[in-house]
């Protein structure tokens, strides 16, 4: 600990760390509160005088949250793998080759990301009507499955893929499908895996189309769970607090493991 | 169909005519192949849908699949523009972004500035606290804030009752719902524009504070004169996404905690699309409302792209 006792350290220490009380404050309170018996829900104390897991069971009981979380985690794993495949394809064609067109379809993915969702809404809702895809999972990955931030990122990392390589490969009369396979994902690992990573998290804390989409629990994803959970539930604070727990733990999990690359990751790709 | 570089490289070893074999190989389709999957969903999901909302903000529709758009021409426009409903939402839309650039913007820079100095095994965790809203799913993050700003039970109210002051109904008075929608989508982005501002101003070269410093500057000149026109980048990003981004993100803590209500006073346009698409079945005003929020944000892209480029000019 290097903490200085100077005016200038206090000023500075004293900022952060009530910007960190702010931040995690909040969903500490989340997570006690879930711990309290029913009895002891309005206490004020930091920690419960009495920690029981009730509210969970409750949760359990009322609404398929293992379903949900299950059903979330496999919309968010696909719409990741998605994401990477299209953006690594997409990605090289724009970075290896230079053709009519090139610089048109950079921009025109690069402006997709200004196009609110609220205003295509409407016809994605009709088509996925019309395809069948109203509550069910690929619905809610299909629209997702192609982000201009990954195009954007991997091209960004590919433009800095050193090119001897990709000429020596060339010289053994390697095909294009190899070289991207072969050579450049294996030594893209981390740019790869932090897009991963992040279009996990993002695809799991999406709520707008699933909003949409989804109108059966059982076919839900638990951000539109609670949702629902919460207009059923009104005020019943622990077990809305236990179901709010349970519907964060995978991201924060998975935060407590990687949160510097994802730090990092997030912050060189912008924010939506 | 050319690649330059690779026949560059190729001809001072006398290898052009293999290079030439090589390009006449290459079929002119194989990037579109490439391209395809990202264009097609693009496409399917983004651009044609575009087109179609621009098409449906001239029809009156409510979205049953018997019924057929019927066209209206100008209709809708002149309606909505009336509608004092819509002009409150695009005039909360506007406070929307207004409340958020405190909290994105200048509490932030002003928070990465003053902490510059710090060093140790705390930055790290403070930098790791500070982020953790940011991945937090919003619904929970509305869920926890309607339950920390309750009025009779909430954490924030016992606060203020121990300071003596009376419960605030923070959801239910209709001048203050706003702003509590726009600080749960600030609490959410805080630290994350923090560490922006801290990782742009680490790069500032040291050079130039040592040699203001041996001029005599002091940090305050040093920060105004240096820091801040250098930061300018950064500042007008986070200003810009605040700006095109910040009622969208309202979006789940409109839907979720108040509705639009108390009075319409949390409402923005992003919620009313919403509301007239699927709620009152008005496909025609949703559209409407749709490609008017478009152009304009569209037009703001413009504007910020055209102040970036003076703003990078200025750094050279």
């Amino acid at each position: 600990m290097t903490i200085r006792f100077s005016p200038k350290g206090i000023l500075t220490h004293g900022t952060m760390i009530l910007l960190s009380l702010t931040a995690v404050v909040p969903i500490c309170w989340m997570v006690v509160t879930s711990l309290r018996p029913a009895t002891g829900i309005f206490e004020a104390t930091l920690w419960p005088s009495e920690v029981t897991f009730d509210n969970y069971v409750y949760v359990f009981d009322a609404i398929p949250m293992l379903r949900m979380l299950w059903n979330t985690f496999v919309m968010a794993s696909a719409t990741a793998i998605a994401q990477v495949l299209t953006g690594l394809t997409a990605a090289y064609a724009l970075t290896r080759w230079r053709f009519r067109g090139g610089k048109a379809v950079q921009a025109l993915i690069a402006l997709s990301w200004l196009v609110p969702f609220q205003v295509t809404m409407i016809p994605n809702y009709v088509l996925s009507t019309k395809l069948g895809l109203l509550n069910t999972i690929t619905g809610l990955v299909l629209p997702n499955a192609a982000a201009a931030f990954a195009v954007l990122l991997l091209v960004n990392a590919m433009r800095s893929f050193p090119r001897q390589v990709i000429e020596a490969a060339r010289m053994d009369d390697a095909g294009h499908w190899r070289i991207l396979w072969q050579i450049i994902v294996p030594n893209l690992r981390a740019p790869l895996a932090s897009l991963g990573v992040l279009a996990f998290i993002s695809a799991w804390n999406e709520y707008f189309w699933p909003l949409l989409l989804i109108r059966r629990m059982d076919d839900a994803v638990v951000q539109i769970g609670l949702q629902m959970f919460m207009s059923q539930e009104g005020n019943q604070w622990g077990p809305l607090m236990a179901a709010a727990t349970l519907a964060s733990l995978p991201v924060l999990a998975i935060y407590l493991v990687l949160h510097r690359q994802i730090i990092e990751s997030f912050m060189k790709s912008g924010i939506k | 169909m050319t690649d330059a570089p690779l026949q560059a490289t190729l001809s001072p070893l006398g290898l052009q005519r293999r290079a030439r074999h090589f390009a006449n190989l290459r079929l002119p389709i194989a990037p579109w192949l490439y391209l395809a999957p990202t264009l097609c969903i693009l496409f399917v999901w983004i651009y044609w849908p575009l087109l179609r909302s621009i098409e449906l903000s001239f029809t009156e529709w409510n979205m049953l699949p018997t019924a057929t758009p019927r066209p209206v021409g100008l209709q809708n426009y002149r309606n909505l523009l009336e509608l004092p409903e819509l002009q409150q939402a695009a005039m909360n839309t506007v406070w929307y972004v207004v409340g958020l650039l405190p909290l994105s913007v200048v509490i932030p820079l002003f928070v990465a500035i003053l902490t510059q100095n710090l060093r140790g095994p705390m930055r790290n965790l403070y930098r790791s606290l500070i982020f953790v809203p940011m991945i937090v799913p919003p619904i929970v993050a509305a869920v926890l804030w309607r339950w920390l700003l309750n009025r009779d039970y909430g954490l924030v109210n016992l606060g203020l009752s121990t300071l003596g002051i009376d419960p605030v109904s923070f959801f239910a008075d209709p001048d203050l719902a706003l702003w509590t929608m726009v600080w749960i989508t600030g609490w959410k982005l805080m630290g994350f524009s923090t560490l922006l501002f801290s990782a742009a101003n680490s790069t500032i070269d040291p050079g130039y504070l040592e040699a203001a410093r041996m001029d005599g500057a002091t940090e305050w000149q040093i920060t105004r004169d240096i820091r801040l026109p250098l930061l300018s980048p950064m500042i007008l990003l986070l200003i810009m996404m605040t700006v095109l981004f910040g009622a969208q993100w309202s979006f789940v803590y409109i839907n979720a905690i108040t509705d639009g209500g108390p009075l319409g006073s949390t409402s923005n346009i992003f919620f009313l699309m919403w509301k007239y698409g699927f709620q009152t079945f008005s496909a025609g005003w949703s559209a409407t409302a749709g490609v008017m929020t478009f152009i304009t944000f569209g037009v703001l892209a413009l504007v910020f792209q055209a102040l970036s480029r003076k703003v990078t000019f200025h750094d050279d």
